[in-house]
């Protein structure tokens, strides 16, 4: 068990690498809630892979992963786990993204019993033609009740006509026609491959001894007989630079057009989470609401809310979308596009955005579920944790900041428009 | 963590103590009686407020103001409570352990210049926040029916009782908005200053002297009447036949909304009871209409059921499609009547009680949490938390069987949306 010190979250942190591979990290904390992650590295990025113990490679139908995540929930005794959860007054709840599939109870009481039972209906698979066909019905509405949020929309297109072949490009859920051909073996298939301990991690952050919680989990685990697994193969992504589609307009029911512009950048040699990061400082003093423009475009009515921001990560790039609501799409479009690409901000700027992020990690050290997902974000993107996240945020710096916006362009992008007609 | 509320004649000042978390949240709450006509004044003011002061001639300033001040959070909000109407301002900001010892006092002096040093001229608000806000308002009342769960809940409401406090929209109305003028609305700031009744929460590691005189020295409201009515609304329009309402929207997923009326309900009843049935009926993933409607027969993904026993209703919703009409409602009302008839476990009532135990105990770990509970002691005479779990054990099988017969559907709103289907379409219930 090793201990280390969260600096920013002025926390303790232990880990552990179990025999079988599995990685858990204990941050306890003062207070009454207990919020538990079991995490598999495997969202609906991972499509095409060699399936454990097989040769060739195997291309699962698209919204496959979240398609297991709501059947893991299935047991053979026919218990809910929902309902488990519930009687020990805690959530529990369940989530895929594109990189990773999510599993977590959250609740003051019954932590230890709570804590066996993620890890083994988890860890108990039991999926049968009849079950895998009932889930369709479910899912076909969970498909359409999202199709039905613009914004949700605009987000699926913009980052279809962004990619070619990245596919960061497909919704997660799939749709209703591909989730309708999923069988009971490719969620075996899929199961079996990323659901092996080594893929997966443990998180548990809030009112808990840290050397007993491991203590359980290596006794839970040692129970369970698992042999070790190779390498998952996944099929590897050729990506141009260019985006796939620079405009698109759709019709849709929405009274004020709403409006994506993602910028495909091409990440180099730039570290990719130092580059995130940079990119976010910039994009956020460009358009965020201490900036001129934002500002200027409310005085003239030109916008609703503000611009909303996202950086996204996909191998060798990196998409940062901006979103919006206007009458006057086209000259928003173009006023945002010129500030943008001018490129410039001073060190008091900088230095401001700084010292947000700074006092942001002490708010985030008050709630279990910050801190978790900060912790399980790490793990995902550098594969450990980070204990210094000022040193991280000191070590971004104005020369750098500069050679960054000396060094990309923001001349691919594609623009997505919703709107009535 | 300690409690001590300060009475003066200006206004109530509420001070919880805690070394539980690592900011302080301050809150100053202006309530008042509802009605209709005041409500998109509320909601104008609060958010001109907001937009830019004095010192801080717009948003932007304000904004480069607070990241210079830790990232101090501050933000405004308008809601319905029963029968009052209530306006926050709100500033949570890092304990200034983490940051200057200074920045307790700039905190506070950064809300108060938000509500006592508005941008104005001689007309009143100036005219630039005034129609930035009145223009993000406008935008978002227009584009209502695009968050169709929201909108399909408000139009339930709104088919109930179209003229009580039960249907009013907290975000107002935009023929409301259009006719309001700067003059005007700072007229009716100045008459909140005098006549709303102020309460001003502070939780943190706060000393209370200090936490005393600053609230002093930065909320100088003039003294006033403090009398207040219950909050509790209840319907006298009772319904003798289920109303049927709907509209057609281009969505995939129809939204399917039932609203009961809870008839001559104790408050025992209102404040514990319905908690629990309303656990059992369709407030968790074991509960009744989740395990019936969706996951033994698929006919949706989101399902459940929510109390508000400010004005005795109780409503369901469900997204499925279309042509799914009869079935979905058929099962929902199999689910009510088992209710009534007993169809439940007393597993059920147990988990109910320790699910409200445990978001008690959750709650202390969060401030905003914290200052919602002392909220509702105050404004409604909730229980203290000790008296609470102590009530909620006294919930059992009689109980929840007496409330259950309380319990009466009173109308159906369907936003029907969806694809051809060779079904027939769904008739009235």
């Amino acid at each position: 068990m090793k201990k280390s010190h969260l600096k920013h979250f002025n926390l303790d942190i232990y880990e552990e690498v179990l025999p079988n591979g599995l990685s858990v990290h204990v941050v306890p904390k003062k207070g009454n809630n207990i919020y538990a992650t079991f995490i598999t590295r495997y969202g609906s990025y991972d499509n095409v892979f060699i399936p454990s113990g097989k040769k060739d490679f195997f291309e699962a139908p698209m919204g496959v992963a979240h398609f297991l995540e709501h059947k893991v929930f299935e047991q053979e005794n026919g218990e809910d786990p929902f309902a488990f959860y519930t009687k020990n007054g805690a959530d529990s709840n369940a989530s895929t993204s594109y990189m990773r599939t999510s599993y977590l109870f959250n609740g003051p009481d019954a932590y230890e019993e709570n804590l066996n039972y993620l890890l083994d209906f988890v860890q108990s698979p039991y999926f049968t033609d009849e079950n895998v066909e009932k889930e369709k019905g479910i899912i076909e509405q969970e498909i359409k009740m999202y199709d039905d949020i613009p914004y949700w929309h605009l987000f699926e297109t913009v980052l279809f006509n962004s990619f070619h072949n990245h596919p960061l490009k497909y919704p997660i859920a799939g749709t209703v026609e591909s989730i309708s051909k999923i069988t009971k073996e490719d969620l075996y298939t899929c199961y079996h491959t990323f659901y092996h301990p080594s893929n997966m991690f443990l998180t548990v952050v809030g009112n808990v001894d840290a050397k007993k919680t491991l203590e359980l989990v290596r006794k839970n685990q040692e129970k369970k007989n698992y042999q070790p697994q190779e390498k998952i193969i996944l099929k590897e992504i050729e990506e141009p630079d260019t985006v796939l589609k620079k405009k698109e307009v759709i019709h849709f029911d929405v009274e004020i057009p709403k409006i994506a512009v993602a910028y495909k950048i091409k990440v180099g040699n730039f570290d990719i989470n130092k580059l995130k990061d940079y990119l976010g400082i910039y994009f956020n003093l460009k358009l965020d609401s201490t900036s001129p423009l934002r500002e200027k475009l409310k005085k003239e009515n030109m916008i609703t809310g503000g611009f909303g921001i996202d950086v996204i990560e996909a191998e060798n790039h990196i998409l940062c979308v901006v979103n919006m609501e206007s009458k006057n799409p086209e000259y928003v479009i173009e006023m945002m596009d010129q500030e943008i690409t001018k490129k410039k901000i001073t060190e008091v700027e900088f230095n401001r955005k700084k010292k947000t992020m700074k006092s942001g990690c002490i708010y985030q050290s008050d709630s279990v579920y910050a801190i978790s997902s900060i912790i399980n974000s790490d793990l995902l993107k550098l594969g450990t944790v980070l204990y210094d996240l000022y040193d991280w945020i000191d070590n971004l710096t104005m020369p750098e900041m500069r050679k960054v916006l000396k060094s990309i362009t923001f001349e691919e992008k594609s623009v997505t428009i919703l709107k009535k007609d | 963590m300690k409690y001590k509320k300060i009475t003066k004649k200006n206004f109530n000042l509420h001070i919880i103590q805690t070394d539980k978390y690592k900011t302080v949240f301050l809150k100053v709450n202006f309530k008042r009686k509802l009605k209709k006509e005041d409500i998109s004044f509320r909601n104008m003011l609060i958010n001109v407020l907001f937009e830019s002061t004095c010192k801080y001639p717009s948003k932007r300033y304000m904004e480069i103001e607070s990241e210079e001040l830790y990232e101090l959070q501050y933000r405004g909000s308008n809601y319905i409570s029963g029968n009052y109407s209530i306006m926050g301002a709100d500033a949570l900001f890092l304990d200034p352990k983490y940051t200057e010892p200074s920045m307790l006092e700039e905190s506070f002096q950064f809300l108060s210049e938000i509500i006592f040093h508005p941008n104005i001229d001689k007309t009143g608000f100036k005219k630039t926040g005034f129609d930035i806000t009145r223009h993000t308002i406008d935008d978002y009342l227009v584009s209502v029916k695009e968050n169709p769960d929201f909108y399909a809940q408000m139009r339930l409401l709104e088919e109930m009782e179209p003229n009580t406090v039960l249907s009013y929209r907290s975000c107002g109305y935009l023929e409301d908005i259009e006719k309001i003028t700067r003059k005007e609305l700072y007229q009716y700031y100045l008459d909140v200053l005098e006549n709303d009744i102020i309460d001003i929460f502070v939780i943190g590691n706060v000393e209370e002297k200090e936490i005393e005189s600053l609230a002093e020295k930065y909320f100088p409201f003039k003294n006033r009447q403090k009398e207040t009515e219950s909050h509790f609304y209840h319907s006298k329009n009772i319904r003798e036949n289920v109303k049927f309402s709907s509209e057609k929207l281009d969505l995939k997923q129809s939204k399917l909304l039932m609203g009961c009326q809870i008839i001559g309900a104790t408050d025992f009843e209102l404040r514990y009871v319905l908690n629990v049935y309303n656990y059992i009926l369709g407030g968790s993933p074991s509960s009744k209409l989740f395990q019936n409607v969706r996951e033994k027969n698929s006919l949706c993904y989101s399902i459940s059921s929510s109390s508000q026993p400010l004005v005795s209703v109780l409503t369901i919703r469900a997204g499925i499609n279309s042509w799914e009409y009869d079935r979905a409602c058929a099962l929902i009302l199999e689910q009510l009547e088992d209710i009534k008839n007993g169809k439940f476990s007393n597993q059920d009532i147990e988990d109910a009680i320790t699910t409200y135990k445990s978001t008690l105990k959750s709650y202390e770990d969060s401030s905003e949490s914290m200052i919602s509970l002392y909220a509702g002691i105050e404004y409604l005479g909730a229980d203290e938390i000790p008296n609470r779990i102590q009530k909620i054990e006294s919930v059992d099988r009689e109980s929840v069987l007496a409330l259950a017969n309380k319990i009466k559907l009173d109308t159906i709103f369907f936003l029907e949306g969806g694809e051809e289907h060779e079904e027939e379409p769904p008739k009235a219930f």
